[in-house]
Parts: structure tokens; sequence; C-alpha cells
């Protein structure tokens, strides 16, 4: 007997869709695990490893891809460089999504999930990650109210309201880039209280200031990232004139970074690690020639500006190599206790390797933030502004 | 003991022969479960070649620090600083966002990676036995100590002992007691026979290790409110010149219109 | 993880553990109510309560926190001479003794075959009826001598030799002679007195043989020797291991096992060659200072050398050094030193050095021969006079064994007596806090032995080895839930008395001996109403009441009058040369006896105590096992490697008689010709939750080696193989 497979036409999805919705799923799954039965049961954290892949992954990189955000509102409102408005929304919403799945991320991590709003009300002024959290959420209600016209618009009876925001967006976009700066340069703040722990080829007093730098750079990367994969898997096309002018700015941004690195390492003395150091140098030079060498040659090269292939490529050395930058500092570069003789003998946890479930958590919430973005350009006008002057001031 | 001012503990690791009392005497008198403790051993244990031999060993529980890094960064100020030296953990604030032991240089805060959202997971470390000391007696792990290598008092007084010792003895110990300044200085004193890095302790300077993560703290608000002047004088700026630009085109354009016609 | 409440099928011990752990007793406290009435505790169950620790035999004194009825914290009690306000590891473990889940808290009866662990539930009186039943039984048809009675020493323990006395049994078995027979011997031969009392206010120098301190520790005395090195006294330690003691000592001497009395004649040597000891002051006190110089001759330096591996210039710069604190040396008794056949003559030497520096000839001296007898100044229950015992001993003593005492006995032969037959077979087994199937050498003798028993009764509290092998098995209460006689320490008279309401139905030995007594028709000999009573009547000539004691915590004692430094032996001297041992067919004086040594590609299988355990009593508690290192056979490393072993790799151990399977520590800190296996593991109780499984058991391996003058067993004669699992 044959079959009548004919599915209602919403639930037909494509393959990627389908395996987005499979791994975000298993995340639930996993995180259920945890509520049940710990952190411990589902990860390989410890004594010597309260943090390892969720917070590298979920909270450091997640914060700083989400940093197109701020750099295109601040170009599009700020410095009113309106050609650049068809990359706003798009780069508002990675960033309103990048920061939702650092909240959901906290809400598996934290050992009380249910008290994360405990940040708004008990203060300790000389914490950084509290400065941390109070931007992110201060600022995650800047983007919503960043993004809610996108959404609005769909809704003729709400257009007035998307008219509203929009005369009086310019404080938040202000205040969007001072909380960005604050947070974004926070994360390298977290690791100020550990210079005995972080290798002095990455501790220094300016870590917040480099922090701050890369992520303008990780930004531009991001929104070329994104809009190549949008313009492949949407089959629109590709700004590719916008992208080239921000894939100029990238190796300006990272010679910039790379003056202020190397010339806190000369200041401080530390140059005689560079070379010296066994796997930390390893690490140190792979960040660099692959996050910053690399990016600031290739975009050097006008060709590698304007080609789709080209820009796609750089744009993925440029993260991958920022990213080992924030895995460095946040957990590879960061010494952990050393493996002296421990009693009681469940104290002797001192490796650290994320299992599976671990891993299989972040990968699904970021699938799910993959999947989101794709609904949302697909059902609201993410992309309308392509071709479009801006409204800005109307 | 009535008369102590800054409470202390002094940790001799010539007389300590690792016989663990003071781990189990912690453990019933907080009623720790049995698979966590407040209290712990480490260092480099025998070392050598035989028949040289060595061996270097410690008890570590909480330092009771004069500037605790865990306070230092806890978001929701969920520990305190006694004027009379205990640092205590308030499990009521916590969030489990497990800061604390990556700020701790010694590893004390231990997080309890078994509960799941129902019981709570919070921070477990030594409380330094205030049911205890509060009430005329020593620390559980002090008074049970059968070499006395655990000592209590008032901090000023174990640190004049504890140099007392380093000079009654000359030769036998390092001469340093650890926690005297380091991280600015700490109530878990240690007198040792090796380096220190051997009994797992970490090298500290004197300054407290939170002093530049607490002065760029203290940057943040001025520099954000300067930051939002600038942004916005800039904003305020562009937009001015915008108008005057478009204000120029626009007259540009109407002209045209005028002369063509 | 270990399981903290206990899944068995079968034995339903459980269910009265668990309730027990988690509530407390239901039944009226009465014990409580008697603390509550010397004002103790008040209403609540709350308070402090003074009582004696029994995690060893140093027996600390304690004070006990109760809150609601449950002990919370055991602290030491700073007036108590043997605690001095502090407890050793196992003393802070000991509310986890009684409140362990595995208890046995109801009289048991075995249903299974022995060793499979089934067990009834059974009352008092029927339990005692069965014991009593059975000990009557083998008593009629072959004599008490068919009874063996056996306890290691115990405050309890003058009842139970009431028991074995009125019953008629010679035969009796303590744990002594797996510890220190041969230190007792030696110091009764050569001072009278059983084992010198130690004082470290001024010592200058000590010399240690083994007995080491830092692991099997006594409390006060661990304190005294580690404030001593503090203070700057010169410790030179003896061990072929590298202990915690080692590392605290000023000279460690890695010394070959079963050759400490060469080293020690050697010092003698020295010091009588060159006339380093006073000997005008010494001679009027001891026999054998004419002779010595003569007799010492041959054991050189250079001699000891070729033995031990121990440089001839450290031996002769070590005794120069000894004799030089003249009576503020110490030549420390220590307990089984070598654990060697010899290790009797080492103790000898011991006595002889410690004779040599004057030391227990000076008043307030560091060694002293002044011992009160136990019990002496106390008042005990009326008895009428035992009956006459005429068989022999199975054990051998005196008959094989001339020279042991009948309180210390030969256990390890008991086995070989009951396995044979000969002279005669025994019937029946009596033990009480004691597991002589995990202590004695030989395991599968020991098995063997109880398999030839008709009926064996153990007094447990835990379902310990002994009582899993057991046909009844009866619950003690644990030493914080009982009373037993007072014991007197430095002129004071302390109490051990019940902190907590026993749980289930366990109750105390004093109660369960006079229950037995009793039953057997020997009630005359338990003439005291209940526990409260004894006391009384020991505290009669103190003329103290109960409950004043029960508050104190302990009775003055008046005090004894100082006499002259007299020594009980024949002569009234220290006897260097003993005429005791000429008569008996041994040497005269302390006398070099060559041990056995591996062969090639053998190890010497040494032992020792670690602080965290005591013998074979402790590995199930779960405080004690979460703070112990995990028990593996230790392997010097160079030697590992070169017979392909790693650390952590799992090796098979052999030995005559036996063979276990362990994880191997490979490790710097012992004699490439040792190796050494953790004590007391390897239990086979499955009752014992936490400890079944772990480790693995040494006595498996020991082979049964008795000194025969002493009679002490030489665990560590043992030689094993050793390779990968």
């Amino acid at each position: 007997m044959k079959l009548n497979l004919t599915l209602p036409k919403f639930l037909r999805i494509g393959t990627l869709p389908l395996v987005l919705i499979v791994l975000a799923a298993i995340a639930v799954v996993v995180a259920m695990a945890r509520y049940a039965y710990g952190i411990g049961a589902i990860s390989d954290l410890s004594y010597s490893y309260p943090w390892g892949f969720w917070i590298s992954f979920d909270l450091f990189t997640g914060v700083v891809i989400s940093s197109g955000g701020f750099l295109m509102a601040g170009t599009v409102y700020i410095l009113r460089i309106k050609e650049f408005q068809p990359l706003l929304r798009p780069a508002v919403l990675t960033a309103l999504l990048g920061y939702i799945m650092v909240a959901v991320a906290l809400l598996v991590d934290l050992g009380q999930p249910l008290r994360i709003w405990y940040m708004m009300i008990y203060w300790n002024h000389t914490s950084v990650l509290l400065e941390i959290g109070i931007c992110v959420m201060s600022y995650l209600t800047v983007l919503a109210i960043e993004f809610a016209p996108v959404v609005m618009e769909r809704f003729p009876k709400l257009h007035k309201a998307a008219h509203f925001i929009h005369k009086f967006i310019m404080p938040f976009v202000i205040l969007g880039v001072v909380l960005s700066t604050l947070h974004q340069s926070s994360l390298g703040s977290l690791l100020l209280i550990q210079p005995q722990k972080l290798h002095p080829l990455w501790w220094t007093p300016i870590l917040p200031i480099l922090f701050f730098t890369s992520a303008i750079a990780v930004g531009l990367a991001m929104i070329i990232l994104e809009s190549s994969l949008s313009s492949r898997y949407f089959q629109r096309g590709l700004e590719t004139r916008l992208l080239a002018k921000l894939a100029k700015a990238i190796p300006v941004v990272l010679v910039v970074y790379a003056l202020i690195k190397f010339g806190d390492l000369i200041v401080a003395g530390d140059l005689g690690y560079l070379f010296t150091s066994g796997w930390m140098s390893v690490l140190f030079w792979a960040e660099i020639l692959i996050g910053v060498v690399f990016p600031i040659v290739w975009f050097s090269v006008e060709k590698n500006r304007v080609n789709p292939n080209a820009l796609l490529t750089g744009a993925v050395v440029t993260l991958l190599g920022l990213i080992l930058n924030r895995f460095n500092v946040s957990w590879f570069a960061v010494k952990h206790p050393d493996p002296l003789f421990y009693l009681p003998t469940f104290m002797g946890n001192v490796k650290y390797f994320p299992t599976l479930p671990e891993v299989a958590v972040s990968i699904g919430i970021f699938s799910a933030g993959i999947l989101a973005f794709g609904l949302i350009a697909k059902y609201f006008p993410v992309f309308e502004d392509e071709g479009r002057a801006a409204h800005a001031g109307d | 003991m009535t008369d102590i001012k800054h409470h202390a503990y002094l940790f001799d690791a010539t007389r300590c022969i690792d016989c663990r009392a003071c781990m189990v005497a912690c453990s019933v008198e907080n009623n720790i479960p049995m698979n966590k403790t407040r209290i712990w051993v480490a260092g480099l244990g025998v070392t050598g070649e035989f028949p040289n031999l060595q061996r270097s060993t410690m008890v570590y529980h909480c330092m009771h620090c004069a500037h605790p890094d865990c306070m230092s960064a806890c978001p929701v100020g969920a520990y305190t600083k006694a004027e009379d030296g205990p640092v205590t953990y308030n499990p009521d604030k916590c969030i489990g966002c497990r800061y604390c032991m990556n700020a701790c240089p010694f590893g004390v805060p231990h997080f309890d990676y078994d509960k799941g959202l129902i019981d709570g997971a919070f921070i477990d470390k030594c409380t330094f036995c205030p049911q205890r000391i509060y009430n005329g007696q020593e620390p559980a792990c002090v008074q049970t100590c059968p070499t006395d290598a655990l000592e209590y008092g008032d901090r000023d007084e174990l640190i004049k002992r504890a140099h007392e010792r380093i000079a009654a003895h000359p030769g036998r110990y390092i001469d340093h007691v650890y926690g005297e300044f380091e991280n600015g200085g700490t109530s878990y004193l240690i007198l040792s026979h090796v380096p220190f890095e051997q009994l797992g302790l970490p090298t500290l300077p004197e300054t407290p290790i939170n002093e530049v993560s607490e002065k760029v703290m203290a940057m943040t608000i001025p520099f954000a409110l300067g930051w939002g002047a600038v942004l916005t004088a800039v904003s305020a700026g562009v937009a001015l010149y915008e108008k005057k630009k478009n204000g120029k085109a626009a007259e540009e354009k109407a002209e045209p219109a005028e002369t063509s016609k | 993880m270990t399981q903290t409440i206990s899944r068995r099928d079968f034995l339903k011990l459980g269910a009265a553990g668990a309730g027990a752990l988690a509530l407390g007793s239901m039944l009226p406290p009465r014990a409580a109510q008697a603390a509550r009435a010397s004002g103790q505790l008040d209403a609540g169950g709350n308070g402090y309560v003074h009582s004696t620790c029994e995690m060893c035999v140093w027996r600390c004194g304690l004070i006990a926190k109760v809150v609601d009825g449950r002990v919370v914290k055991l602290d030491g009690n700073p007036e108590h001479p043997h605690s001095r306000g502090k407890l050793c590891p196992r003393g802070q473990s000991g509310l986890m003794n009684t409140y362990d889940p595995d208890r046995v808290l109801t009289p048991l009866v075995r249903m299974g075959k022995r060793g499979e662990g089934l067990f009834r539930k059974a009352s008092w009186d029927e339990a005692l009826d069965i014991v009593a039943s059975n000990m009557l039984k083998i008593k009629e048809k072959y004599g008490p001598e068919a009874m063996v009675f056996s306890s290691t020493h115990n405050l309890s323990q003058v009842q139970f030799e009431n028991l074995l006395y009125a019953f008629g049994s010679p035969n009796y078995g303590t744990q002594r002679s797996l510890c220190f027979n041969a230190m007792i011997t030696a110091f009764l031969l050569t001072y009278g007195i059983e084992e010198p009392s130690r004082k470290y206010d001024d010592v200058e120098f000590i010399l240690m043989v083994g007995r080491n301190m830092m692991e099997a520790i006594s409390t006060s005395e661990t304190g005294e020797l580690a404030h001593a090195i503090d203070r700057g006294a010169k410790l030179v330690y003896l061990d072929p291991r590298y202990t915690k003691t080692a590392s605290k000592a000023t000279e460690w001497i890695p010394i070959r096992p079963g050759t400490d009395s060469a080293f020690l004649l050697a010092m003698i040597n020295v010091i009588v060659s060159n006339e380093l000891a006073d000997c005008d002051f010494v001679k009027q006190y001891v026999i054998g200072c004419d002779g010595i110089q003569a007799e010492m001759r041959k054991y050189t330096p250079a001699w000891a050398e070729k033995i031990t591996g121990v440089p001839a210039a450290t031996i002769e710069r070590i005794a120069r050094e000894y004799a030089a604190a003249k009576h503020n040396a110490l030549a420390h008794p220590g307990w089984r030193t070598s654990n060697f056949v010899n290790s009797f003559q080492t103790e000898r030497a011991i006595a002889t050095l410690n004779a040599l520096s004057g030391n227990v000839l000076t008043p307030g001296g560091c060694l002293s021969a002044e011992v009160a007898a136990e019990g002496a100044g106390l008042g005990m229950p009326k008895q009428p006079p035992y009956p006459r015992v005429s068989a022999l001993r199975l054990d051998g003593v005196s008959w094989k064994y001339p020279l042991v005492p009948l309180k210390l006995g030969v256990f390890q032969e008991l086995r070989d007596a009951i396995i044979t037959g000969e002279p005669y077979q025994a019937h029946g087994w009596f033990i009480s806090r004691q597991n002589p199937i995990q202590s004695l050498p030989d395991r599968n003798k020991t098995l063997q032995a109880f398999g030839k028993m008709d009926f064996i009764a153990t007094v447990d509290i835990i379902m310990n080895d002994t009582a899993w092998f057991s046909d009844v098995v009866l619950p003690e209460a644990s030493y914080l839930e009982r009373y037993d006689p007072l014991l007197p320490v430095d002129g004071k008279a302390y109490i051990r008395q019940p902190v907590v309401e026993p749980q289930g139905e366990a109750r105390s030995a004093l109660w369960i001996y006079k229950q037995l007594g009793e039953r057997l028709g020997l009630g005359d000999y338990f003439q005291y109403e209940d526990e409260e009573d004894y006391i009384r009547q020991q505290l009669k000539p103190l003329r103290v009441s109960l409950e004043e004691v029960k508050e104190k915590g302990y009775a003055e004692m008046p005090e004894e009058p100082k006499g002259e430094i007299t020594f009980n032996t024949p002569s009234g001297k220290i006897e260097v040369y003993s005429e005791t041992l000429k008569k008996a067919g041994f040497s005269p004086w302390p006398t070099w006896e060559e041990p056995p040594a591996p062969k090639e590609g053998e190890f010497y299988l040494l032992t020792g105590k670690v602080a965290q355990q005591t013998q074979f009593g402790t590995q199930n508690n779960q405080l004690l096992h979460k703070y112990s290192d995990e028990p593996r056979l230790w392997m010097n490393a160079k030697v590992a490697a070169q017979n392909g072993l790693q650390d952590g790799d799992w090796v098979e151990v052999v030995s005559e008689v036996g063979k276990v399977y362990i994880p191997l520590l490979a490790t710097e800190a012992i004699r490439p010709d040792c190796v050494y296996l953790t004590p007391g593991y390897g239990h086979l109780s499955k009752g014992l939750t936490t400890a079944h499984g772990v480790g693995a058991s040494d006595s498996a391996l020991h082979v049964t080696y008795t000194d025969p003058i002493s009679g002490g067993q030489a665990l560590s004669q043992t030689f094993v193989t050793v390779k990968k699992a």
C-alpha cells in the first residue's frame, strides 16, 4: 500500500532548518538533565575549571559576534552614513539574537538560573561581571527597541508605533553604543582579577581596550559573514559595494589593535614570552597570524574586497582567529591549579575537556539562534532596506 | 582568647604530619556531605630520590584574605569581610556564576555541581567556625591538631610568633611568613621548610590582585558618561552638518529648475 | 561513590540501621535519662558529656557535644593526659562509627552457610540462650577447654577474662602477639614491667626503631614527640620505608628489614667499648655491666654495616650522639620494630640501650619504669574462686612457649591446634571486640580453623568479617553508647559513659557478659546489677559518687607514695643479663639472630599503620574512607620501572600462603628490596558496604612465623613476588 505522505505546506521544511531544530531539541533535553541532576552530571566542569566551554563559546564568543549591531547603528544613526542602511537591520537582528543566546546559555550555566535577575537588585560595584550583566540586560532592551519597528512594519495597525520609535531612536542608539563599548571591553576586564592565572602574553591592564578594538573587527567580519550566508541561503543579491567598504575598515582596525597589543607587550617587558612559552606561544601566534595578520594582508588587496568568495573567506578566517583569542583569554591561556597531590581524591580533577552534552547545549542554542534569524528574515522586512533610502529623521 | 582583634590561623608545615584529623573535625563540625570538603591537602608530597627524600604537604582552606578577591568579583555581593577577619559567604544572594572561583587565587570556593534546579547549586567554603570562635573555642581544625601544626589567635600576635619561631630555628624555615603581605595580607599564615610553591601556594605580590580590576571598574561610570557625551556631541554635530548640506543641496536643486526654465 | 544506606536483600539490618540514623532511637532514653539526671544533658537532649574514645588503644578522653539526643561533635578533653584537648582523625570520626548504617543492632542467628551472610534477627533471650546452650554442650561433651575465648584488649577485658576463667577454659587469645609481644616480653624480662612510660619534656635524642608515631598516632605522645623535635631534639628513625615519621626525623635510616638488632648491638658495642656510659652509676641497678663489654665485642659497626647496609661511620656517630645525651637520650620501646622473629632481641637491645643511658634510673627522666597496675586502687565486685584448669593451652603457652605471659598468649598458634586437633580438638569460639579473620596472618588458615568449629559466637558493633563467619552475632553498643569499667590514667580514674542512648537493641559488654554468665550458671562471678552498679563498686574505695564522676569525667585517685626505683625482676635490678632466659635455654644476653632474606625476585612485604585507620576495624567508617589514601602496593619507582610496572598498574602479589590483586604505587619512599601493602583492607564481609571491595588483605599474604621466646608474630618476615596482573 502506498503511503500518502503529502505534508501540509507549513510542515515542509528544508534540510538545514530540520537539522537546526534537531540540534536545538538536543540542547533542550540536555538542559533538562542539567536542571534535574546538576551541572556536574552533564559537563566536565570542576573546582579547578569553574568556567569552560560554555563561558568561552556562549558568553565570550556570543557577545563579541553581536558587536555588529552597535557598529551599524552608530554608523547609520550617529555618523549618518546612510548608504549602510541595508546592513543595519540584519546587524541589529544578529546582535539581538546573539544576546538572547547569551542569556539562554546563562540560564543553563548559572547555578541559580532563576536568580539571574538578582543582578538588577543586588549590586557589588567592584564586580566586572555585574557590569556585564547589567549592560547586557539593558542592551537587550535597546536592541529590542531598535528592532521593534521591523516587526511592527509587518502589521499595518502598528505602523504608527514604528514611526514613533524611529523618531526617538537616537538616545537609544547612543545608549546602545555606550553600553556595547562597556560590556565588549568588560569581557576582557573579567580577566583583570586573575593576573597570576592568565598568561603574560595576554594579561594586561589594558585588556578592555584590546577587547573593544578587536570586537570592532569581529563585528565588521560578522556583518560580512551574515550577509554572505543570507544572500546564499535566501538567494538574494549581495551588497558587495557596502561590504567592500567594511572589509577596507578591517585592516585599519586590526593594525591599530596590533600596535596597541605589541606596544603593550614591549612596555610590560613581556616580549621574551613570545617564542619561549611552549603551547602558549603556539596559541598566541595562531591567534595573531590567523586573526590579525591574515585579515590585514587579505583585505588590503582590493580584489579580495569585491569578490564575494574572497569576502566570505576573509571574514571566516578573521572570525576564527579572533574567536581563538576569546578562547585563549577565557580558557586556554588561563592557568588552572597545578596537578599537585590532592586529597581527598574527588578534588583531583585538574584536567578539563568539554563533554558532548556540554558542547551540544552550546551548539543547540546557537542553532536555535540561526533558525530564529532565518525565520525572522523570512517573515519580517529585515532585508527590505536594500536599495532604499533611510527613514531617519522623517 | 577573648582579646582577639583579628582572628587568624597559623600553619606550620614542619609540624604537619598529614594525619587529616583537621579534615575529619571540620566535616563533622560543619555537617559537610560525604562528597564535599572545606579543607583539603595539597603539595608535592614526597619528592627527591631514594634515600634523599623530603615531604611537603599543606592543609588548605579559605585564606580569609584582607582584600578578598571573591568579594571583589561577586556580582551580587554574596561575600563579606568581617572587621575581625572572617570572610563569609551568603548563599541567599548567590546566583551560581562561579566568578569567585576564578577570582580566588587559592581555589577555595567549591561549587556544588551535583545539585539541580530545585535544590539549588551553591558555593561552600570555610566559615572560620563562627559557632566556635565566638563562644571561646578554637576552630574545629585547630583544636584537634595533634601536633599543633594549626594554631589560632590574633593575627598580629601570630605573625610575631611566626617570626620568632623562624629566628629561633635558623635554617629550618624559609625566612618568610606567607600571608603576612601576600595579596595584601591573609588571615591564614603559613610557615614552611620548603619554597611555598611546593606546598601549592601561588606566588602573589603584596598589592592586592584585585587592584587593577577595581581601578578599571571605578572608571566605568565616568567613562560611560563621557563617552555618551562625546557620542551625543558627534551625532548633533553630524546632524547639523547634514542639515546644512541638505539645505545647500535643496537650494541648488531649486536653482537649476529655475535656470532651465 | 559509597552508599550511605545499605542495600541488602537477606540481611535486613538496613531498616533498623537507617531508621536509627534518621531518627535516633525511639526507645525511652534510659541512659540519656541518666545523663540528664547528672546535669550533663538538658531536657531537650542537648549538652556536653565526658567519655573515653575507643577508636584505638590510646583511649583519649573526649567531650561529646549532643544536640537533640544525637552526638554531633567530639572534641578532645583538654584535661585528659592522652588527648590534651585533641583527637586524631579516627577519634574525630567516632560518631560515624556509632551512626554507621551497617551497625548490627539486633542479635543475629545464622541461617545459611557460614560466610553467606544470611542471618535472621533474634531476641536477646533467644540469642543468649543459643550461645549459652552451645557453650554448655561443648563443656559437657569435651570439657571447658574446648571453648576458645578471644578478645582484643579493651576496657571490659577484666570481665571477659572473668567469663573465661569462670568457665574454666585456658584458651585465651588476644591481639598482643600480633602486636607487641616482643616488646612486652623483653621489658618484662629486663625491667620487670610491661611497657615503660615515656616523657618528652627534656629529651634530647630519640632513637626509634619503626614505631611510626606520626601515623600510628597516640594523640598525646605524637604531639609530644612533634614538640620535642620542634624544640630541637634529634630523632633518629629506623625504617625501610619513608613514612611520615621519617619525614619529620632528623635522620632517617632506611635499614634493611630484620636487621635492626644488628644496628642496636653495634651501638651498644660502641658505647660499652668506649666506656661512654656512666657504668659506675648504672652498675648498681643493672645486672650485666661487667660482662657486657666482652659479650658485645663481636658486634662491631663494620660487622653491622655488612648486615644492615648502614655505613659503619654512621652507626658509630649515632651511638656516640646517643651516649652524649646521657639520661636525656631515649631508645623508644616501640611496639613491633621490624616485625621479625628477632624483634625480641631488638627489644632487648633497646632495653639495654636505655639502661646504659641511665634514663630509666633518673626520676622524671624520659623513660620510666613506674607503672601502676591496672585497676589498682579501684574496687571490684566480689568473686568466688575460679575453677582449676588442668588442660594445656592450645596456643602453646607455657609448655611450648615458657616465657610468654599468660595474658599475652600466642594467638596465631591457636589455629594449627584447632586444625590438627592436637593436643586436643577445640569445638567452640567466643569472640568479642576482635576480628581474627582479618587480623591473624594467613587468612586461609583462620578460615580453615573456623571451619572446624561447631559453634562460633561474636560480640561486635558492626558486621565485621569475623561476625560474617559466625553463628550468632551479639550487638554491642558502640563506645559512645555504653558504660565500660573505669580506666585509671595518671592518678585519675576516667569514665566511659553513654553519650547517646544505644541504638536498636545494642547493649554493653558488661551487660552481655553478665547475661551470658548467668545462663552458663556462672552468675556468682558477675555480682553487679548493671553497668552503673559495677562502676559504683569500682568507686567505693574512692568515696565519690557516680554522679560526680559522670559530671566531671573522672575520679581522683589517691597518690601512690613514690619509693626507691626498683625493678620487678628476680634480682630486683635491670637484667641486661637475664638468668631467666638462660634457664629457659635462650641467650641471656641480647644477641644477634640472622633473619631470613628474600630470594632473587622476591620482596620483603612490609606493613605499617596509617593515621586514618585502626587496624582492621575502621575501613567501613565513611568519614575515614573519605580522607584515606587509596590502598596500594608501594614499590620503589626504579624497581617498578625495571620490572615493566607503572604507577597505577594492577599487580598480582603472591606469597607462600596467598595471592592478592591491588594497584601499584610507584614511589621513591621505599627501599628497592621492599614492597608495602596498606593494611586492613580486602574485607570479606559484604555487610561492610563501604569497605567491601576496597583494597586487598595483607593477612591473606602473611605467613605465620612465631618467635619461640616472646610468641610474637613476625608480620614482615613474609616474602612476596609481584608481577603485572
